[in-house]
């Protein structure tokens, strides 16, 4: 039998079915196995606790980059809802189920009977040895993780521990019977079903030095503005931002910090540039509806020069759009929303590691830029788990307030001084000597409101000299897959670059020469990087999740070439599948 | 009017066949296949094959998948019917989905038999029907050098080519019963063990099984009536196949040796029919019933019930008396084709 053990597993049910604990038990079980997992739950409706619920987590020895475009085993613990997932499961995936439900159910109510012929169906009383374990039907979960480990052969010693891990504020006994309902589930699995399938984790611990921090993208922002030492999260609830607030809500009160639950997302950005002008870390998490109504401030930030971090996960878009849909068509609003020539930063990370890395830096670009920072995450990348060697997790941190943008000499302060990077020495409210004005008007260098064109020409160069200063000396992004000149070249960002990287794998696999390229920083543009990568390219494409290719068009200029868009809306990621197809058919 | 849900119970040629004139003559109808078995519709008789690696398990297969999704049939693998309620015009699956059908087919097949005499052996034998079996068989032969044949029938007989082919010490224990349901005469038997012989079997004739006992290191001994001892890796038991309809009984359906049907095919309730190895066909000129076991009689009996659910009415002949030719042996059998 060919030992395979990459697999992307889906546990579905119903709310209060317990399939998305269970796949946090699956992912740390695996994780202290020594694999690598890359875990996206999905809820079909707004507010969780209703209607379906799927937990996918892929469990690999090479990090996963995406959850797979299909699954390869899907556990029921709720027939109906388990039935509209199997599209989503390979030709020759796997179904675990209940095959005891008590009584005859009608015609297709039942997932069994929709098993098609190259899958393979696995039979087990779900309910009647959860019953024998916790004496109630409420450990099918932990029941489930047992037959998956008994089929798939994996070391129950990771399962044991996590299952503690999970149920650790419970009491004694509730994690004797969950452990208990795991190793029932396991026996029934290697005593009563006989294997049919291919995947098999040989009961294999592997090395993995270190700790291990098992985190979304959403609890990496949060680590990451606990890390760097914020004094205020400020904020409206929307999915799929919230979880970045519950957490800093816990937290903060702690920290000599704040969280404050404002009235509208105009008010939190309100909050968090008051901060700012205060000189105190501040940070606000919204989504695409709430960034629309903050474009005003984002925009007064620009014009006063105030740090702000905003975090944006996108949905689904426009207006309240699809809430629990992942979509990267925030771009456009946040490099260009608001009115007048209006210069931000606008950070993508790639994974939950960078969430955390570029949320760190995103502090100390927006004070020592003194502008606004927009950090792009979307639903997908702010939901999925991956396990992260913790120390990985660390970042720079210079002071709330840096010492050295503060004014010295002899002159007289000038608050806005035209310089050749475009930043200008920082002073907060009180200090003595430093008195200044600070307006949404257009100001000298001083701060005093003044329109005459030359001032207003020389300040707005000013302030996009300061981003300019950026692309300069931000340290760039490394290039991904074929040195030298390339059959295709891939310019992506944010959460679907991990479905390009495994798509140039496959390419590159193929016989292509294929390479990537992914901004981080992805305004202002680093025109350099993206021109000696378009040389490299004979074909040169641009892959991101939106319908009207908003990266490809902003870098167009730049790139002033043809090149393939690659672009579209789906239910989740971008199906690496997808990208692979496009590529190849836009090759000669 | 409410469109019809055919459902046939088996995925061999009688439920194949049936499901293609279903399919012609109603295009509007569901028609639904269901099989305890988890493998495509394939030729049995190409298993031997298959065992000695011959043949792939893709080379079995009868017709691709895709057939049945373009000719929207709804195929269920690995799904057995435990319970059929007539009344309510129910088949009940094993993993506790009730299907409700407006004309049912049974096409269950038929099982190894094993004559009642030998019943307390049978955990000892292994007998080949399903891919399943032969995929296991496949997976031990290496280690498998001698092998003791009980029974005899056609199916034996091209098996035995086959394990000798690798080697394998092959003995036949030919008993009076042997070769049921056809009637050897004394001179087709002779040959058939001659034939036997000459490939390298070891053919013992006139003699009985009268006891087995596993040997404590593996393999099994096998005692004869005449006090013979063999010792062997395996025990094939070949006494031909016989209808495969024990979870009917108590469905209220007339079960003798298979589901006793009139000549169209039709069991005493209507709109429930039977075809293939699993039926036991009334004839009226005989004034009797006939079982006939292979797969072309499976194919043709398909086909008549599937004409008949559709609304004609036509018999199912007797099976034509064929001189087979099997291994240069030439018998006389009803539908059983050299395959
Ligand atoms: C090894 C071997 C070699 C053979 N060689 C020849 C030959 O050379 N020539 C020849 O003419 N014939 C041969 N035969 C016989 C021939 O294959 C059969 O006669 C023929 O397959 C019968 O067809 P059928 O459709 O009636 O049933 P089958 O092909 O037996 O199919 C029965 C189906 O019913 C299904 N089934 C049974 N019970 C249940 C249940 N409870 N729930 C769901 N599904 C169920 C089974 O899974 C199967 O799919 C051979 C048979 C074997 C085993």
């Amino acid at each position: 039998m060919p030992f395979r053990d990459d697999i992307v597993i889906k546990i579905c049910g119903s709310a209060g079915d317990g399939s998305i604990s269970a796949v946090d038990i699956l992912n740390r079980a695996a994780a202290l196995m020594g694999y690598h997992i890359l875990n996206f739950d999905s809820y079909p409706a707004e507010i969780r606790g209703f209607g379906k619920s799927v937990g996918t987590t892929r469990i690999s020895r090479v990090r996963p980059l995406t959850p797979g475009d299909r699954a390869d085993c899907l556990v029921s613990l709720n027939d109906p809802h388990t039935i509209t997932e199997l599209p989503t499961l390979n030709e020759s995936g796997i179904v675990i189920y209940e095959n005891r439900p008590g009584s005859f159910l009608e015609e297709d109510q039942v997932i069994a009977g929709f098993i098609m012929p190259g899958m393979t169906g696995y039979g087990a009383p779900l309910r009647d040895l959860s019953v024998t374990a916790v004496q109630s039907a409420r450990s099918r979960n932990i029941i489930s993780l047992g037959i998956l480990a008994g089929i798939f052969r994996m070391h129950p010693d990771g399962f044991e521990e996590a299952i503690r891990i999970r149920f650790s504020g419970k009491k004694d006994s509730v994690v004797k019977s969950n452990i208990k309902a795991f190793h029932l589930g396991r026996k029934y699995a290697l005593d009563e079903i006989a294997k049919r399938d291919q995947i098999d984790f040989g009961e294999q611990l592997l090395e993995r030095p270190g700790e291990i921090s098992i985190m979304s993208g959403n609890e990496a922002v949060a680590e990451a503005c606990i890390d760097s030492r914020i004094r205020l999260y400020a904020g409206y609830p929307i999915t799929p931002a919230t979880r970045i607030m519950e957490i800093l809500a816990k937290t903060l009160p702690d920290r000599d910090g704040l969280t404050v639950q404002t009235e509208d997302e105009i008010s939190a950005i309100g909050h968090v540039l008051g901060a700012g002008f205060a000189g105190k870390r501040a940070v606000t998490a919204t989504s695409g509806p709430g960034l629309c109504l903050m474009t005003e401030l984002i925009n007064w930030a620009v014009m006063a020069e105030i740090p702000a971090v905003v975090i944006d996960c996108q949905r689904g878009g426009p207006s309240t759009g699809l809430p629990t849909r992942t979509e990267q068509s925030d771009l456009n609003i946040a490099v260009s929303g608001g009115s007048g020539d209006s210069p931000r930063v606008v950070l993508a990370p790639t994974n939950v590691e960078e969430c955390y890395t570029l949320t760190r830096e995103s502090f100390e670009i927006a004070e020592s830029f003194q502008a606004p920072v927009i950090v792009l995450l979307d639903f997908f990348l702010a939901n999925r788990i991956e396990d992260i060697d913790s120390k990985r997790l660390t970042g720079e941190y210079h002071g709330e307030f840096p010492g050295d943008l503060v004014h010295s000499g002899n002159e007289p302060f000038k608050r806005f001084k035209l310089t050749e990077s475009g930043i200008s020495p920082r002073a907060l409210p009180g200090m003595a000597g430093l008195l200044h004005t600070v307006t949404g008007l257009e100001h000298d260098q001083k701060g005093m409101p003044d329109y005459e064109t030359k001032n207003h020409r020389d300040m707005t160069a000013k302030r996009f000299r300061k981003m300019e200063t950026l692309a300069r000396i931000w340290r760039g992004s490394d290039p991904f897959g074929d040195d030298g000149d390339l059959d295709a070249g891939i310019v992506s960002w944010g959460s679907t670059v991990g479905s390009v990287m495994e798509a140039i794998d496959i390419l590159r696999g193929q016989g292509v020469r294929a390479g990537g390229l992914f901004p981080r920083l992805i305004w202002p543009v680093q025109a350099e990087q993206l021109a000696a990568f378009s040389r490299r390219s004979r074909q040169l494409f641009v892959a991101e999740m939106n319908y009207s290719g908003q990266l490809a068009s902003l870098y167009a200029i730049n790139l002033s070439r043809k090149f393939g868009r690659i672009c579209g809306v789906y239910a989740g990621p971008v199906p690496v599948q997808d990208i692979v197809d496009e590529i190849l058919r836009g090759l000669p | 009017m409410q469109s019809e849900h055919y459902v046939i119970i088996g995925n061999g040629p009688a439920a194949n066949s049936a499901a293609d004139i279903l399919r012609k003559g109603d295009p509007d109808a569901r028609i639904t296949l269901i099989s305890d078995e988890f493998f495509p519709y394939y030729h049995r008789h190409l298993l031997r094959h298959y065992i000695l690696g011959k043949k792939s398990k893709e080379d079995l297969i009868v017709r691709p998948i895709s057939y049945y999704r373009e000719n929207r049939i709804r195929l269920r693998l690995g799904q057995k019917v435990v319970r059929i309620d007539l009344q309510t015009r129910t088949v009940f699956l094993a993993h506790m989905e009730k299907v409700h059908y407006t004309r049912l087919l049974i096409c269950l097949g038929g099982k190894p038999r094993i004559p009642e005499i030998h019943y307390v052996y049978s955990e000892y034998f292994t007998a080949i029907k399903t891919i399943d079996d032969a995929e296991a068989f496949r997976e031990q032969l290496p280690g498998i050098r001698s092998m003791v044949i009980v029974g005899g029938d056609l199916i034996s007989v091209k098996m035995a080519a086959s394990f000798l082919e690798t080697g394998m010490n092959v003995r036949f224990l030919i008993d009076e019963d042997a070769f049921w349901p056809l009637k050897l005469d004394d001179d087709q038997r002779r040959d058939f063990t001659e034939r036997l012989s000459a490939r390298g079997a070891e053919v013992i004739s006139g003699d009985v099984l009268a006891g087995v006992e596993p040997e404590t290191e593996g393999g099994f001994r096998v005692r004869t009536r005449n006090g013979l001892s063999l010792s062997c890796d395996r025990i094939g038991a070949f006494f031909g196949l016989i209808p495969d309809v024990d979870f009917l009984v108590g469905s209220g359906l007339d079960i003798d040796r298979g589901i006793l049907v009139n000549e169209y095919l039709q069991t005493q309730f209507e709109g429930v029919y039977a075809a293939g190895d699993c039926a036991q066909v009334y004839n009226p000129d005989l004034k009797n019933y006939w079982v006939s076991i292979g797969w072309d009689n499976a194919l043709h009996l398909g086909q008549i019930a599937a004409h008949n659910i559709l609304g004609s009415d036509k018999t199912a002949d007797l099976p034509p008396l064929n001189l087979l030719n099997s291994d240069g042996v030439k018998v006389q059998t009803a539908w059983w084709r050299d395959l």
